[in-house]
């Protein structure tokens, strides 16, 4: 994990990745702070990459009541 | 003879009042048919009730007693309409009590003209008639109805001000907030939706959920959304998504509709449900101009299923994977101008001719000399450190000289390849090494190292500290 920690959300993680390029594009980071954020955008940027991967495959659809009804069987099963 | 319409009074005080005099009065002229002395059966023995009397008898004097009751105008909801080849029947609803009524077929027609349309269920109305009594036959059964003669649809006004009273109560218990403090996921992973089985907002709920590039978990909660006996189902759904767990957000959505189709939004118990609901719950029930009251409290209201899709995945995804393969390139290349900025003068020697080779060996033998004047430990370090860049120059140097035409191209494209996608700490692992000030900050030149004095040499594996001789 990066210096900041883990990223709370997809919104913190995608703004820190913006100021991060933003950084890199004013060319005035040193050689030494290019590499350490190259190395969060790099974490950044995969924690957003598994977000929206984890919505990425096809749509899966339940039914409320077949779910209910599947952990009541379960609850009673139990 | 006075018993026999004992039973036909209402014997409540209150009935009494709707009732009148003039109901009870009316009651003489049928005592003539009911006569029990026309009756062939004998009673009860013991029994000091009079009769028995014919049912039919007393059936056409329960109906002219009814009949007699004051004529009145009854308000409440109107249910269970069904209509048959001469009437047509519903109900007259409210919290405490309920009236089956029927209306002529001809005075049903003349109130639809009237009013354009025919009253729907669910409607709040104001039915003008008076008791009735059917007294059925030997092959049919008797009925009690409100006989209907006139009837109009309550206004909006009505309905808007007893929903506007209920908005302020709800407002005042600090009911509209909790919904608006839920956090709510950028990407949720499923979203549970409360909408008509077989609406048209199903279908927008997922057009615009691909539209986005959305493609989780979808949890359907169908539930009736029409009329108000549809807001425990709905209620009870919303807490079911609540309960199974995973569900990120909830939509309830339907298609538009008269406001008093959307009488079941704004149900005092399913906003109440709602608002302490820790399930946050996306409305699309209304239109801009018929708001209902689970808009309110929900914890944001849209005017269409497809907003409702759209403000439940807030972010477009299919955008958001092209913007991010494109920040994620544009990082690569800043890492890799950075680091190409900086391997580039190391990537010359490599490329450079003999001459000026022969010109760096010979520079360093000479700081190895300087060096070996100096302090002995110091001039060990540097000296192993030095004889070893000196032996990879020379390395390089006839590496260089043995083929420049063929091994060089070859050489250099590897170089590029390695350099293009990698780490600026692969080039430190191939051998290279970065001049820092004792601060971290790169040296890229002899003049910045001669003014540092003190340097520290980064390796891959560690940074060593190093003093530069003033001479040059």
């Amino acid at each position: 994990m990066s210096a900041a920690g883990p990223p709370l959300s997809y919104e913190a993680a995608s703004a820190r990745v913006e100021e991060i390029i933003k950084r890199l594009d004013s060319g005035e980071a040193s050689l030494g702070e290019t590499l350490e954020l190259v190395k969060e955008g790099k974490t950044l940027i995969e924690y957003c990459a598994g977000e929206l991967e984890s919505v990425s495959g096809a749509l899966e659809e339940l039914r409320l009541d077949e779910l209910v009804a599947r952990l009541e069987r379960e609850s009673e099963g139990a | 003879m006075e018993g026999a319409y004992a039973g036909l009074v209402p014997s409540s005080s209150d009935a009494g009042s709707v009732v009148g005099t003039a109901a009870l009065a009316a009651t003489a002229a049928v005592a003539a048919t009911a006569d029990p002395g026309e009756t062939s059966a004998r009673g009860i023995p013991g029994s000091e009730l009079p009769g028995p009397y014919e049912v039919g008898d007393y059936a056409a004097a329960l109906r002219g007693k009814l009949r007699s009751f004051a004529q009145v105008q009854l308000t409440g909801e109107l249910v269970n309409l069904r209509e048959s080849r001469a009437r047509v029947y519903f109900e007259l609803r409210d919290g405490r009590g309920a009236m089956p009524c029927a209306v002529w077929l001809k005075d049903w027609e003349a109130i639809r003209a009237r009013a354009g349309t025919a009253p729907a269920e669910g409607t709040q109305v104001v039915a003008a008639g008076g008791c009735d009594f059917y007294p059925g036959s030997a092959t049919s059964s008797p009925g009690f109805s409100f006989a209907v003669s006139d009837l109009r649809v309550a206004g909006e006004g009505d309905l808007l001000a007893r929903i506007e009273r209920l908005r302020r109560k709800l407002a005042a218990e600090g009911l509209l907030e909790p919904q608006k403090l839920l956090a709510r996921p950028l990407i949720p992973r499923s979203i549970g939706i409360v909408t008509g089985e077989g609406g048209k907002a199903r279908e927008d709920v997922l057009a615009a959920l691909a539209r986005r590039g959305w493609a989780g978990r979808v949890v359907w909660g169908f539930a009736p959304v029409q009329d108000r006996h549809a807001a425990p189902l709905i209620g009870r759904a919303l807490q079911d998504l609540a309960a199974v767990g995973e569900v990120d957000v909830a939509i309830v959505t339907r298609g538009g509709g008269s406001l008093a189709d959307l009488l079941c939004f704004c149900d005092e118990s399913l906003c109440r449900t709602v608002a302490l609901l820790a399930l946050p719950v996306i409305a699309s029930v209304g239109h801009h101009t018929d708001r209902t009251l689970l808009d309110d409290v929900a914890a944001v209201s849209c005017s269409t299923p497809t907003h409702a899709a759209e403000a439940a995945v807030r972010l477009d995804c299919g955008r958001a994977r092209g913007e991010l393969a494109v920040a994620a390139a544009r990082m690569r290349a800043q890492s890799r101008r950075a680091v190409i900025g900086r391997a580039r003068s190391l990537g010359l020697l490599s490329r450079a001719p003999a001459s000026h080779l022969e010109r760096q060996r010979a520079l360093l033998h000479q700081r190895l000399r300087e060096m070996r004047a100096g302090s002995r430990r110091r001039a060990r370090d540097e000296g192993e450190r030095t004889k070893v860049r000196a032996l990879v120059l020379e390395r390089k140097a006839s590496s260089a000289l043995l083929d420049c035409r063929v091994r060089r191209p070859r050489e250099l494209e590897r170089l590029a390849l390695a350099l293009a996608g990698h780490d600026p700490q692969r080039t430190l692992e191939r051998g290279y090494a970065l001049v820092q000030t004792p601060q971290g900050a790169p040296i890229g030149s002899g003049a910045a190292a001669r003014t540092a004095g003190r340097v520290r040499v980064r390796f891959a594996d560690e940074t060593v500290a190093a003093e530069i001789e003033a001479r040059r």
